[in-house]
Order: structure tokens, then C-alpha cells, then sequence
């Protein structure tokens, strides 16, 4: 009883927090449609604006600044009230230019908005945690319960603080003509939109809200654990916005409801599972994913939302932008569409200037950046058959690369090496059977994952797929007799042929490049054919699909089963060509990554992949030359997260959107001319 | 001989609307079968349930001899039942070429090795569906200059033919179309009624739901009237146009 006791009691806490941050995402999702992945970053600046608030100084930037030292209530509300203001500033800013953008294009732009307040919030309070003060209620003495349940004082009004804001909110929406407002929006935006309910203000309001909720939520969180540190908005944001979907998103009391489910079942399963502790970040996404499969719509929520956004995923020209911009943009789009028009002739051309910029790069650091512009081309083509081509945003993709990078790993070190006493040398046509055994399995996983989100569209898709790459990487970590658990697996040789090792950085970037073609022809063979154009028209318009007799689940898993098939292809070379993996390489920032770079190289192309990586990859080398990126490395990804929201308003449809990939088969249609 | 196709006793609820109730109703081989009847009558729910877009709450379909209420909607369109869409559903950044393409999917069964490694059966594959494309594009009414152009950026009357043309690919034996002709001047829709006739020649029976009155008089070989989601009257369209019971359904709907 009493080990239970407590473990409910640590529920609730978390339960709590999980609940006000998942309101927040529940509010905007009511009102907008958008799954603002930002949340997590507003739940750690809530933390960090109280802590810096409550302390006599702070080094920010690196120097020491005074602070006003104010008790927590006062910390606490300054803290709300500005980033609730951040809130609707970023709204303002990002999303608003995007309202009848393209439907990926707000859902990227909320990540990138997340990737640039992570990294600001690094650069101003640095790398370290930061630790939450002292103060007078926390030194009480802790209420014992029967005996045996120990609840600190600030435990009570943790729990005390969620259910008055809670009840405040539901108040409010439910007495106020705001708050009914934007009940009538979430019911039915044109329809408000309509009858004069100035749209944009309720918007606002919900940004605002839902910010100073998630604010609350990150300050109690900082409080129950001591510190507040620039990526700790990460996990608890994913949770709630699984709380968020468990309870049925857009709802109130759902996402109440879910919080709190979460938030004992992790405290619970944390306490009784053998290794819960470990295991228990897997244990929410299991519940997400099981709950998509069975109630997509969560327990309080309405079927609907898991309708289809018909139209296109990214497609659509943007108007937005300043003449000589534009202009430039045309000439751009004028080579590329020429380019694709030629077709082989063309990728061949771009073929000859690796190979030439291969030969003539002197330097090793180059050669190896080079090399892994190709590596993340190749997995970002991976990922374009199944977002670009097939319209399915898929955030679990790492976990096919994983597949790959693990299966040749544990095979050369852990089995043949240290199990076996086997030189990697010895065995190094090993490998040439990994790339095409590792695409199977992976391919197979990929189906695996595929299946159960047959039903899903749109956001609640890629919501259940981010769960299936979070439940992989925390497998990844904690089944030690597989995959050596965090450390991660040293020692995975370099290539080798015949044994003439081809470790050189030169000789890895031609390895890569091969694999780049192999890639980009099989995908090319088959997007340009009936498989390519039932994707398209699924991405198109599933249910005329489906009418023209194309079966679109069945479609769906092909296309699945292609992508995991590249990714576990690819990353057999990436282990080989790193030499160490862990778990850490696997991360959802990784395919978070690779997602930015198809939509900054335009998805449903061949080029876009490696336009998006090279620009990524050379960004980052000359960001390292700027002076301020130098003083505050972080800023480089703030860089980046601005770029791409530029990017989304200016261009959605990616820089080498032009480069438009015909639907069928090159030969064919050369003898029909004749 | 019997029907092509037929529903029987047809129901579709939605909520607490009735949208279809109790609806029998046999498409003879090689006919022209209007389905008329007031706006919101529930037209297009029929053609939702014998395409199998609507699962109807109760009744039996059966197409060319066999049971097909339980299929999913593209095991319809591989039975052979293909359809146009009320407001045009062409896929939206893909060629004309290659959305009418996609109408001949289930013809396509390339392996894909075969696909990747350029096995010499697909590529026949590919250019007899392409050359068939051709065909149909030229028999709808379309020239070689559109073949090449993203298909939702043409003209409506276009891409009313371009939809057609996609339904064809598939060499369906029934055709079904939900108010083509609507939004088209009266010289276009004496093309479009033109192609019906040159449809049903091929052999494919049509359904096809329609307001004008006159069109319908001279194109169609058997009507079924709808009048909230009930069958009002059924026949000869000589026959089923001078029931008074039609004809005041009409006259409702215009008052
Ligand atoms: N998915 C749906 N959910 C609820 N009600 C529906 C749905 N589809 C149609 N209805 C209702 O069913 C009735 C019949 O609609 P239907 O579209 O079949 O009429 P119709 O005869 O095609 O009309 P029109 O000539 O305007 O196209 C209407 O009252 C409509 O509002
Ligand atoms: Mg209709």
C-alpha cells in the first residue's frame, strides 16, 4: 500500500504538469488545426524565466546579470505572462502568414519554431542545468498520508495549482464571450468566421493561453525537479501532446483526463515494471500507439479530426515575396525544370560534378563533410518516397535507419568479433550482404510500423509514427544484451573490399556516391511507374485513388517497405563510414532533420534531397565562420529554424520544387513521339 | 438476361437522416440509365453505395452475377464499375497523361524488380497503357497539346473529359456519372452527350444523373426518379416524364 501510495502521489504530480502542458496543445489544435510542436520549447522557457526570476543573479550570454530574487507566486506569474507573449508574438510571426498554406507547411514550421527556441534558449543560459532555487514552502515539512505516503507541501499545490487553472479555463470558455468564441471556431471556423467572430483574435487568445498553460506547466516541473535546462521541454512536450491525443485532442477535459491516465500509468509503471524506470518513456508512446490503433480519435475526442486533408501536402506556389526575389526564384526554377526535363542525361551531368568535385577536394575535412552531404541525401531520398511521393509524414523513419546501422553492427562487432574472435577483415563481403539484408528487414520493420497506421491521416499519423521512432530508440538504450545500451557499439570496421580497406575519406566518399546512384535509380525506376503514380494520386486524393481502383493500403505499405528499405540500405554504410553508433544517432532530431532537408529541397523529387542536405551541411560549415556563431555555437540551428521558417512563407514548396519528377516510364514514352 | 447491375432494397442512414430508403433499381447491359430527381434527393448517395464509397445501413448489391456489397471501393472499380465525381476529384500535380493513367492501375502487375531492373514486360506494359491514354484523350475530345499539362489547371469542361478519360482507362462495364454536363454551355454538352452515346457503342453501360430535362429525354434508355431517397418512379423516360407524381416533384423543387 504504501509503495503504491507513493507511486500515485508521483502520478498526480506528473499527471498535473503532463495535463496543463497538453491543454495547451489541445486549445490551439481546437482552433487552428495545428499540432504546435513548440509547446515543449514554451515549457522550458516557463522554467527558466522562473528560475532566472527567483534568483539574485544569472550568468546569461555568459555574464553574470542581477536578478530580482522574487518568491516563487511572482516568479511564477512574470514568467506566464511572457511567454504567453512569445506565444502570440510566434504565432503572429510563423504561423499566421501560413493559415491556408499547404497542411505541412505549418507542422514543419512549429518544428523548426521548436529547433530556434531551444537553441536561442542554450545560447542565453548556456549548456548546464540551472538550478531551481530554494524557497520557503519547499523546506516544509513533507504531509504524510496513512502512515507511509510522503507528499511534500509544494507536491500539494502542484496538483492544487492544476486543478484551479483547469477549472479556471473551463470557466472561461464556457462563461466568456472569448472563451465562446473560440468554442465556435474549434466547432467551425468558416462558420465563425462567418457570423463576424474575429478569427485571428481568438487565435491569438488560444496562442496566448495555451502558452502561459505550458509556461505553468514547465515552472511546476522545474520545481518538482530541481533545475531547468535548455532541452528539458522535449520529453515532458511529446508526452503531452500524447496526453493530448489520448484524451482526444481539441477537447479540454480529454486533455485533463489524458494527462492524468499518463501520468499515473508512467509513475506506476515505472514502479512495478522490472527496469520500469528505464523503460518508462517507452511506456507512453506503447499506450499512443495502441490507443491510435484502437480509438484514433482518443477518449474524449471527436472521429473527424482524423479526416484527410485533401490537397496537397507542400505543393502551391507562395505569391508572398519581394519582386527581385522572385525574379531570381524564376531563373532558378527555369534551369531546374529544364534539368528535369532532360532527365537521365541531366542526373548523369550531376553524377560527372560529384565525381569531378570528388577527385579535385584536397582536403580530408571537406571530403568527409562531402561524404556525409551524400549520406543524408540518401536517407532523406528514403524518406521523400514515403512524405514526398506518397504523402504520408512519417516521423518514425530513423528507426528503419537504425535498423540497418544495428544489424551490421552487431553482426561485424558484437557477434563475429567479440563473440566469435572473427577479424571484421576476414569477413568483409559481410557487408555487400548486409546493404541488400538490412534493406529487407528494415523494409519488413517498415511494414511492420505500417500496418497499424493504415487508418491514421494527416497530423495523427505522424503523431503515431514519432511514437514508433521513440518506442525503437528507447529499446535502442535499454536492451543491453543487443545493442550495448547507451554506450553504443565502438569498433564497426570501415569498408573494405577484398580486403584493400577503403577507409580513406576519399575512397568513402566514392563508396557513398555509388550508393547514391543506387539509391536514386531504384526509387526513380519505380516512382516513375504505375507503383509512383498510385503513390501521387494517394498523396493527391486517396478516396478517388482508391475509385480508380488503385488499393490504397496496400499502396501505403509499398511505399512504407521502399522507404525502410533504403534507410536500413544506407545505414549499413553510415555505421560502417562512422565506425561508432549509439542510440544517440537514432534521435527524432535526426529525423526531424532529414524531414527539413526534403522540404528545403522540395519534396516528390529526385533532387531535392540532396539540394536540401548540401545546403544544410555547407550551412553549417559556413555559420561556423561567423563571428557570433563562433562566440555561441547553438545559434547555428537557431539559424537554421529561421531559414526554413523563411522558407515556408516565402516558398513552401522547397527550392527545387521545379524539378518535377515524371510519372512514367522514361522509354515509354520516347517510342510514342516517334 | 439479366441486369448489369442491382440494388435491392438499398438503405442509407445518416444519423437520423434517411438519405436513401428501401431503393430497388437494375442498370441493363449497354443502356443509358438516368437517375433523376430534385436537389438533395440523394443522388449521388446512390452512386456513393454502387461504388462503393457508402456502405448502405441495409440491402444487397449485385453486379454482373455476383455479391459486391462487402468489397472495399477499389475492389468495385476492379469488378469494373468506374465513376466521375459531382465536383471534379482530378489528382491535383499530376500530368493528364498521367492521371488518366492512374484509371488503368489495376492493368499494371509488373513486379518491382522487374519495374527497378527495366524487365522487358513492363515496359510493354507502360506503352500500351500510354498508347491507350492516347486514345482515350483523343476520344474525349482532347488534344495532344494537353497531354502535358498538370490536369487541374485546364479548363472545366477539360478536365470534365479529362475525368472521363480516367474512368475509361480502366475498361469499365459501367460507367457512372454524376452531373457532367452541369456547369457546360449547351454546345459542350451536346459533345459530352455525344461521347455517352459513343460510350455506350463500345458496349459500357452508363448511369448518369442529370437536371436538364430535355438532354435527358433524348439520351437515356430507362430513368429512375428519386424523391427523398425514395423511389418515385421507374421506366421509359417517355413514360416516367409525363407521370404527374415526376412532374410534381419538379415543379416542388422550382416553386
Ligand atoms: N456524408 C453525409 N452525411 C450526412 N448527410 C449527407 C451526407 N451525404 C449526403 N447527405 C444528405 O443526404 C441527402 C442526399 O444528398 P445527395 O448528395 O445524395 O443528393 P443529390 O440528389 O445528389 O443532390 P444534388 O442534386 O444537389 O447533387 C441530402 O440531404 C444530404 O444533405
Ligand atoms: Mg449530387
Amino acid at each position: 500500500m504504501d509503495y503504491f501510495g507513493q507511486l500515485l502521489a508521483n502520478g498526480l504530480v506528473l499527471g498535473a504538469i503532463y495535463a496543463l502542458t497538453a491543454v495547451a496543445f489541445t486549445l490551439v489544435y481546437g482552433v487552428v488545426r495545428l499540432v504546435n510542436f513548440a509547446f515543449g520549447e514554451l515549457f522550458m522557457l516557463g522554467a527558466f524565466l522562473t528560475t532566472s526570476l527567483m534568483l539574485p543573479e544569472v550568468r546569461l550570454l555568459g555574464t553574470v546579470v542581477p536578478m530580482p530574487g522574487f518568491p516563487l507566486p511572482i516568479a511564477a506569474l512574470g514568467a506566464i505572462v511572457v511567454t504567453g507573449i512569445i506565444g502570440v508574438v510566434v504565432d503572429r510571426i510563423a504561423y499566421r502568414p501560413l493559415r491556408n498554406a499547404p497542411r505541412l507547411a505549418p507542422l514543419i514550421t512549429s518544428i523548426a519554431v521548436s529547433v530556434v527556441l531551444q537553441s536561442l534558449a542554450q545560447t542565453i543560459w548556456g549548456a548546464e542545468e540551472l538550478r531551481f532555487p530554494q524557497f520557503y514552502l519547499a523546506t516544509l515539512e513533507p504531509v504524510v498520508l496513512f502512515d507511509s505516503i510522503y507528499l511534500s507541501v509544494m507536491d500539494l499545490v502542484v496538483m492544487a495549482t492544476a486543478i484551479v487553472a483547469m477549472l479556471g479555463l473551463s470557466l472561461f470558455i464556457a462563461r466568456s464571450s472569448l472563451g465562446r468564441a473560440m468554442r465556435a471556431s474549434a466547432e467551425d471556423q468558416t462558420a465563425a468566421m462567418l457570423v463576424g467572430i474575429p478569427v485571428n483574435r481568438v487565435v491569438a487568445a488560444a496562442f496566448a493561453i495555451g502558452s502561459g498553460f505550458a509556461a505553468l506547466a514547465g515552472l511546476l516541473y522545474a520545481q518538482t525537479y530541481g533545475f531547468a535546462h535548455s532541452s528539458m521541454g522535449f520529453l515532458p512536450g511529446l508526452k503531452a501532446l500524447t496526453a493530448a491525443v489520448l484524451g482526444g485532442i481539441g477537447s479540454v477535459p480529454g486533455a485533463a483526463l489524458g494527462g492524468l491516465i499518463l501520468g499515473l500509468v508512467e509513475a506506476l509503471g515505472a514502479g512495478y515494471l522490472p527496469n520500469g524506470t528505464a523503460w518508462k518513456d517507452a511506456i507512453s508512446f506503447v499506450l499512443l500507439v495502441g490507443l491510435l490503433y484502437l480509438r484514433p480519435q482518443g477518449l474524449l475526442g471527436r472521429p473527424e479530426l482524423n479526416s484527410a486533408g485533401r490537397g496537397s501536402l507542400l505543393g502551391g506556389a507562395s505569391s508572398a515575396g519581394v519582386g527581385w526575389l522572385q525574379a531570381v526564384f524564376a531563373r532558378f526554377d527555369a534551369l531546374l525544370t529544364r534539368g528535369a526535363a532532360a532527365g537521365t542525361p541531366a542526373a548523369f551531368g550531376l553524377l560527372a560534378v560529384a565525381v569531378v568535385v570528388g577527385l579535385m577536394v584536397p582536403s580530408d575535412y571537406w571530403l568527409r563533410i562531402l561524404t556525409m552531404v551524400v549520406i543524408y541525401g540518401m536517407l532523406a531520398s528514403g524518406l521523400n518516397v514515403i512524405v514526398g511521393f506518397a504523402g504520408l509524414l512519417d516521423l518514425g523513419f530513423v528507426a528503419f535507419w537504425a535498423v540497418g546501422s544495428y544489424l551490421t553492427s552487431i553482426l561485424f562487432v558484437l557477434v563475429l568479433k567479440d563473440g566469435y574472435g572473427i577479424a571484421p577483415q576476414e569477413v568483409w563481403w559481410l557487408l555487400y550482404l548486409n546493404l541488400p539484408l538490412a534493406g529487407l528487414l528494415a523494409a519488413g520493420f517498415a511494414v511492420l510500423l505500417g500496418t497499424p497506421t493504415l487508418k491514421l491521416r494527416g497530423d495523427y499519423l505522424a503523431i503515431m509514427t514519432l511514437g514508433f521512432g521513440e518506442i525503437v530508440r528507447v529499446v535502442a538504450i535499454n536492451w543491453m544484451d543487443l545493442t550495448n545500451g547507451p554506450m553504443g557499439i565502438r569498433g564497426i570496421p570501415a569498408p573494405n573490399l577484398f580486403g584493400i580497406s577503403l577507409g580513406s575519406p576519399r575512397a568513402q566518399f566514392f563508396f557513398a556516391l555509388a550508393l547514391a546512384v543506387v539509391v536514386v535509380f531504384a526509387v526513380a525506376r519505380l516512382v516513375r511507374s504505375y507503383v509512383g503514380r498510385a503513390w501521387v494520386a494517394i498523396r493527391e486524393d486517396e478516396e478517388a485513388a482508391e475509385a480508380m481502383g488503385v488499393p490504397t493500403a496496400r499502396y501505403k505499405l509499398y511505399a512504407y517497405a521502399a522507404s525502410g528499405f533504403v534507410g536500413g540500405f544506407v545505414g549499413v554504410f553510415y555505421a560502417h563510414s562512422q565506425q561508432y553508433i549509439s542510440p544517440l544517432n537514432f534521435s527524432l532530431f535526426e529525423n526531424i532533420l532529414l524531414l527539413m532537408l526534403v522540404v528545403l529541397g522540395g519534396l516528390g523529387t529526385f533532387i531535392g534531397p540532396f539540394v536540401g542536405a548540401l545546403i544544410w551541411i555547407a550551412f553549417l560549415q559556413l555559420a561556423l565562420d561567423l563571428p557570433f556563431v563562433q562566440a555561441y555555437p547553438e545559434t547555428r540551428f537557431a539559424l537554421l529554424g529561421v531559414v526554413l521558417i523563411v522558407l515556408m512563407v516565402f516558398r513552401p514548396q522547397g527550392l527545387a520544387a521545379s524539378a518535377r519528377v515524371g510519372l512514367t516510364m522514361p522509354g515509354a514514352r520516347a517510342k510514342e513521339a516517334a | 438476361m439479366t441486369a448489369l447491375l442491382e440494388a435491392r432494397q438499398v438503405v442509407v442512414r445518416f444519423g437520423g437522416l434517411e438519405a436513401v430508403g428501401g431503393l430497388d433499381m437494375a442498370v441493363a447491359r449497354g443502356a443509358i440509365h438516368g437517375l433523376i430527381g430534385p436537389n438533395g434527393a440523394g443522388k449521388t448517395t446512390v452512386l456513393n453505395v454502387l461504388t462503393g464509397f457508402i456502405r448502405p445501413t441495409a440491402g444487397r448489391l449485385v453486379f454482373d452475377g455476383e455479391e459486391i456489397g462487402g468489397l472495399n471501393v477499389n475492389g468495385f472499380a476492379r469488378r469494373g464499375l468506374a465513376r466521375t465525381f459531382q465536383n471534379i476529384r482530378l489528382f491535383g500535380a499530376m500530368t493528364v497523361l498521367e492521371s488518366v493513367l492512374v484509371g488503368a492501375h489495376q492493368r499494371f502487375s509488373s513486379s518491382a524488380p522487374a519495374l527497378i531492373f527495366g524487365g522487358r514486360a513492363a515496359r510493354a506494359a507502360e506503352r500500351a497503357m500510354i498508347a491507350r491514354a492516347h486514345e482515350l484523350l483523343t476520344f474525349v475530345g482532347l488534344g495532344r497539346e494537353v497531354v502535358d499539362r498538370v490536369a487541374t489547371t485546364l479548363s472545366y469542361g477539360h478536365q470534365r473529359r479529362v475525368e472521363i478519360a480516367r474512368a475509361l482507362m480502366s475498361s469499365p462495364k459501367l460507367l457512372l456519372l454524376d452531373e457532367p454536363l452541369a456547369g457546360m454551355n449547351a454546345l459542350e454538352k451536346q459533345e459530352i452527350a455525344d461521347l455517352v452515346r459513343q460510350v455506350r457503342a463500345q458496349g459500357i453501360a452508363v448511369l448518369l444523373i442529370e437536371h436538364d430535362m430535355q438532354i435527358v429525354r433524348s439520351l437515356c434508355d430507362h430513368l429512375t426518379v428519386l424523391e427523398y431517397g425514395k423511389r418515385l418512379a421507374d421506366g421509359a423516360p417517355e413514360k416516367v416524364l409525363s407521370d404527374p407524381a415526376v412532374q410534381a416533384a419538379y415543379l416542388g423543387r422550382t416553386r
